[in-house]
């Protein structure tokens, strides 16, 4: 479903990928994981848009996506629930649901379904409807930027460091809801520090060091894989 | 609903004023109308989608001048006049507009003040089409069905009336998900363009929808003073026109409206202070901003519903930090 192959993506001088190939097929949940300034999140903007590509490519169905705006991407059905949640702190949970809507909702059209969605994986953000994104907590931002991607009716998820900042039973929970995402048959690729959290609910993996890919294979083989254990999880 | 409520409170304020007050205080009225209505306008771009706009009032002279030219060189009726004034202002914001909107925040306000400055030096040197710093003179007023408008309190009416339907408009905008999108570009323009937003298009957007506004203004300035000249259209005026929204109240059509009735009394009220107005003016505004970051409308709400934000991005700035 998505492909990225040989992908180079510089900061000026700092080039913070070099030569990345990875593959995400339709149905599964591929984890990313990698320690801080591994160029996980760097990846993912540069899928969703947000940054220029020197070198190699991405596709998306098989068509090349290197020429499309972002929001040409939302629109092809990649949403993203990015680093530091980023809602919109002036706008009311339920206008910042709406809000993500307007890639394939026509004026006046309705969205019913999908809000009601989202309030069934998250009841926390039901309650809130009314409120100020600002005055959320952490975790609820965290659920509110997953929900507002799924607003988008995505084909492919791309979810960055969703734990980030989150008490460890939050965090927990966050992932929860994640894993009954997958369990819904969206495709998703998540970023993730905490890899305890990221390969529990991965069907593969790919590590990530200093803008390299250095292991790649499947969740449970990366979890007994000796070189994780010591550098991830602690073991 | 509430934005209905707010309208007729408007209509019946203004009209009950319209028949009690002077002459003179009816002249003022109809000065505050017309800024009301350039301030909802900007409330567009700056309220809205978060663009610092230091040149509204050259979007308000220019629609003033296309309409006194058309008047009183091709003897155009005022009203056929207005239609390519304000469409013609809308256009030269959305040209304008794609290059100008790539900047932002202090780089926005510093090029919208160029554009400003270089609309006064047009406006005075191009003396055969705007007859220079001695402006247009004689500028046929407004009739209706055979009425003129001529004096203050009928102007007045008519002017109450383009607001009411002008704010009515602003509102139905400002809840639409063009709206909505305005702001989400204001609060964060990656994450808008994450959520599939085409912050470029949302911003050229709302600049135009505020240039349209401001046309509207210059008309209604225009066929009220019959006379205009450059210094009418200087950027001390998009001063005012900011300082106005944020004394107000950014970000609502209330805010903006209260903000352009008070700023234009205020001086009035305040003459004898004499010269040391613009220091009370000024010491006003600060007080404004650090105590009332969200103008009067804002201490209005504070005490009927939530309390106001904080530094709205704080929280988000603070996770930037740990970024890769």
């Amino acid at each position: 479903m998505l492909g990225c192959s040989d992908l180079t993506v510089a900061y000026g001088d700092i080039v913070a990928l070099h030569g990345v190939t990875l593959q995400v097929r339709a149905g599964e949940t591929v984890a990313l994981i990698g320690a801080n300034g591994a160029g996980k999140t760097t990846l993912l903007q540069t899928i969703s848009g947000l940054n220029k590509v020197r070198g190699g490519h991405i596709s998306f169905d098989g068509s090349p996506l290197d020429s499309l705006s972002c929001e040409r991407r939302v629109r092809l059905g990649i949403a993203h629930a990015p680093e530091g949640r980023r809602i919109f702190p002036g706008l009311t949970v339920e206008e910042n649901l709406v809000l993500a809507t307007s890639p394939w909702r026509p004026p006046g059209g309705r969205y019913g379904d999908e809000i009601a969605q989202v309030f069934e994986l998250f009841p926390r953000l039901k309650e809130r409807r009314r409120q100020l994104g600002w005055s959320l907590s952490g975790g609820e931002q965290q659920m509110l930027a997953i929900g507002r991607a799924l607003m988008a009716r995505p084909r492919l998820l791309l979810l960055d460091e969703p734990s980030l900042g989150l008490a460890p039973r939050l965090a927990e929970e966050v992932y929860e809801r994640v894993g009954r995402i997958r369990r819904s048959g969206l495709t998703i690729l998540v970023v993730e520090q905490n890899t305890v959290l990221a390969l529990a609910v991965a069907d593969r993996g790919y590590v990530l060091e200093t803008g390299r890919v250095v292991l790649e294979g499947a969740a449970a083989e990366l979890k007994r894989d000796p070189r994780v254990r010591e550098a991830y999880l602690g073991r | 609903m509430r934005s209905l409520l707010g309208v007729a409170a408007l209509l019946i304020v203004g009209l009950a004023l319209s028949l009690i007050v002077s002459e003179y205080t009816l002249r003022l009225l109809n000065l505050a109308v017309v800024a009301a209505v350039a301030v909802v306008g900007l409330n567009f771009a700056f309220g809205y989608a978060g663009l610092i706009s230091l040149g509204h009032a050259a979007f308000v002279g220019l629609g003033a001048y296309v309409l006194a030219i058309l008047t009183t060189k091709l003897g155009w009726s005022p009203w056929l006049a207005a239609v390519p004034a304000v469409i013609g202002t809308g256009l030269a914001a959305a040209v304008l507009g794609y290059p100008l909107l790539r900047l932002k925040g202090h780089y926005l306000a510093l090029a919208t003040l160029g554009l400003n400055v270089s609309f006064g030096i047009v406006a005075t040197n191009w003396i055969d089409l705007t007859g220079g710093t001695n402006g247009i003179a004689n500028i046929p007023g407004l009739t209706i069905a055979g009425h003129e408008l001529s004096g203050e309190r009928p102007f007045l009416w008519f002017g109450l009336a383009v607001l009411a339907a002008l704010a009515l408009i602003a509102a139905v905008i400002h809840r639409s998900r063009y709206g909505r999108a305005m702001m989400a570009v204001r609060d964060d323009e990656t994450a808008a363009a994450m959520t599939g937003i085409n912050v470029t298009r949302m911003r050229v957007a709302a600049f135009t929808l505020s240039a349209l506004y401001a046309a509207v203004a210059g008309c209604l300035f225009a066929t009220h003073i019959h006379f205009i000249s450059p210094d009418d259209f200087s950027y001390a005026h998009s001063i005012t026109h900011l300082a106005m929204l944020i004394v107000g109240g950014e970000a609502t059509i209330a805010g903006a409206i209260l903000g352009a009735v008070l700023l234009t009394f205020l001086p009035e009220w305040l003459r004898v202070l004499g010269d040391a107005y613009l220091a009370f003016f000024g010491l006003m505004t600060l007080a404004i901003l650090i105590f009332l970051p969200t103008g009067i409308v804002g201490l209005a709400t504070r005490w009927v519903r939530r309390p106001a934000p904080p530094q709205a991005d704080a929280a988000i700035g603070a996770e930037e930090a740990s970024r890769p």
